[in-house]
């Protein structure tokens, strides 16, 4: 392999062997040394969640009814999207005491969401030993020009894209791993598809680009050059991509897992439905046999009926929520 | 297709890393052709001479494992084959585990430790060090070791009966977890033997390392369990 570690982020994901660390570790003169919160271990986490689901939950049975189900990771949050959207008003970081009771609740991996932008908020849950931290559209944007410096923290971060560019941007601050948009609270899996979609092709046509193709490609898409070259040589993103926004169904995973996602977030569409637990652990076997019709059948019948779908307007009640941040 | 001569190495595939294991054991090159497969069903696993299980969530792993009736033929698997676990996939192959979730946790066993989960605490905690391991090839070149929620080991005990366990790699006393509660703390964290201090050992032909060799670019795990716990098992 002949390219140079320059950038963290050429940690990867499927298809390249992983991870040059931040820092090279090395054993000193002065006795053993560790690098804690290096990109290597950031993007390291969301590797070890692919291929699986991770859930929105608001209390600490909930969380516990998802672990058994077989989420591979849980998103603490006081409403779920689609009450965010219904309630209206601000939104913002959870209760610390809530988090920290779902975190006492699991073993597997817990996440939190920031609004954009909100640094503190971050701090806080770096202090409280969260294990990822969404910094969320779905949250009122605490900064409409900037988002975090997610490089200054050890805790990792995921953030979502619409399109390459963003998703770039996104990795050039720091994130360590990477989610669609889509729309969150409308159990409507559209503006996902659009997302993912729009990602792959743009990564299609780096792929057959030259150098000075790219330097013109990254100007359009306004990213970092660099990020944009890997991309080309990965023939995806560097880091993990999962799917959210608006995923309800087994069918609806493993439509975004055949679209080339790593794995799957889903938010309200597991506890607005009739069954939670039976729905949670069957998007889960989804994520895993996406690419078997056969397997896929078999788990999606008798589900009970699933979260109240929203068509997507722009005078939808709560607003799209996409457009926050790019 | 694999010929009679090719080693086919499966990847446990229901939830995790499995894809960085594949991608390094593609590009190995040692003298017996290997072949890869991923396992996500009964007749995957037929194919398979060995089995790496790796990193990812155990709960997740044995629960699907478990749905898609693959929790047994593993036992029997691990029962007479070699097998790698990496990080989670230690944790399923301990006979024992602390720290599981409520309810307790499904395991496959086959290698005498009891491990506790999560042994250095939540994410901020995790690390990368240089190991120093046996058996390596270019042993005097450390490996990286990424440690991610890490697993730590309590305790090793192989009964008469069952095959000597043999450490090839530990950490040094000083990256040993402070302020967990799950891990006695009985011990001033400096005698060396401390079986906490272990991160990668072998039993048999099985291998077992808490850290994830699969997220360097090194090779020299992947051809460590290849040539010193396949090949031999082979003839």
């Amino acid at each position: 392999m002949s390219t140079s570690q320059a950038t963290p982020a050429t940690a990867a994901a499927n298809g390249n062997p992983p991870v040059a660390p931040a820092k090279p570790t090395q054993l000193s003169k002065d006795g053993p040394s560790s690098n804690v919160g290096t990109f290597g271990v950031k993007s390291g986490l969301a590797q070890m969640l692919k291929g699986g689901v991770i859930m929105d939950v608001t209390n600490a049975e909930q969380a516990r009814i998802a672990e058994e189900a077989g989420a591979c990771a849980v998103m603490a949050l006081e409403r779920v999207p689609a009450d965010i959207r219904a309630q209206g008003g601000v939104a913002r970081m959870s209760d610390p005491k809530m988090i920290k009771e779902i975190v006492e609740a699991v073993t597997i991996p817990v996440m939190a969401k920031v609004r954009i932008g909100h640094f503190v908020e971050a701090q806080i849950l770096q202090a409280i030993g969260v294990d990822y931290i969404d910094e969320s559209e779905v949250l009122t944007p605490a900064d409409e020009q900037h988002h975090i410096n997610k490089h200054t923290f050890k805790v990792p971060f995921v953030c979502g894209a619409k399109n390459l560019g963003e998703a770039l941007r996104r990795i050039s601050e720091g994130a360590a791993f990477i989610r669609t948009k889509g729309e969150a609270g409308t159990g409507n899996v559209v503006e996902a598809v659009r997302h993912q979609r729009a990602v792959m092709s743009d990564i299609r046509r780096a792929t057959a680009m030259n150098d000075e193709e790219l330097y013109a490609f990254a100007k359009d898409l306004q990213a970092p050059f660099h990020l944009l070259k890997e991309v080309a040589r990965l023939k995806r993103l560097p880091v993990v991509s999962f799917a959210a926004g608006g995923l309800a169904t087994p069918a609806d995973a493993a439509l975004m897992m055949q679209l080339g996602c790593d794995g799957v977030f889903v938010g309200s569409g597991i506890f607005t439905s009739g069954d939670p637990a039976k729905r949670a652990r069957a998007i889960v076997q989804a994520v895993t046999h996406y690419n078997n019709p056969k397997i896929l059948a078999e788990i999606s019948e008798d589900l009970g009926p699933a979260m109240v779908g929203l068509t997507i307007e722009p005078d939808m009640k709560g607003g799209l929520l996409a457009g926050r941040g790019s | 297709m694999a010929t009679k001569d090719d080693v086919t190495i499966g990847i446990l595939a229901m939830q995790g890393a499995f894809a960085e294991h594949q991608v390094i054991l593609q590009k190995l090159s040692i003298k017996r052709k290997v072949v890869t497969t991923l396992v996500r069903t009964m007749d995957d696993l037929e194919r398979c001479d060995a089995l790496i299980i790796p990193g990812g969530e155990s709960t997740t792993i044995a629960l699907l494992a478990r749905l898609a009736g693959l929790l047994e033929p593993l036992r029997a698997f691990v029962r007479k084959k070699p097998v790698w676990g990496t990080c989670a996939g230690a944790i399923l192959l301990s006979s024992s585990v602390e720290g599981a979730k409520k309810g307790g946790q499904e395991l496959l066993g086959g290698i005498s430790v009891t491990t506790a989960r999560n042994g250095w605490g939540s994410q901020v905690e995790s690390f990368e060090a240089a190991l120093n391991v046996d058996g390596l090839r270019d042993s005097l070149k450390p490996f990286t070791g990424v440690f991610i929620r890490a697993p730590v080991i309590l305790s090793i005990s192989p009964t008469a009966l069952e095959p000597p366990v043999q450490v090839i790699a530990r950490l040094s006393t000083e990256l040993l977890p402070k302020n967990q509660t799950l891990i006695p703390a009985d011990e001033d964290n400096t005698d060396p033997r401390d079986t906490r201090c272990v991160v990668a050992l072998r039993q048999g032909h099985h291998l077992l390392t808490t850290f994830h060799p699969e997220l360097t670019r090194d090779d020299r795990f992947h051809e460590y369990f290849v040539r010193e716990c396949v090949l031999p098992s082979l003839i």
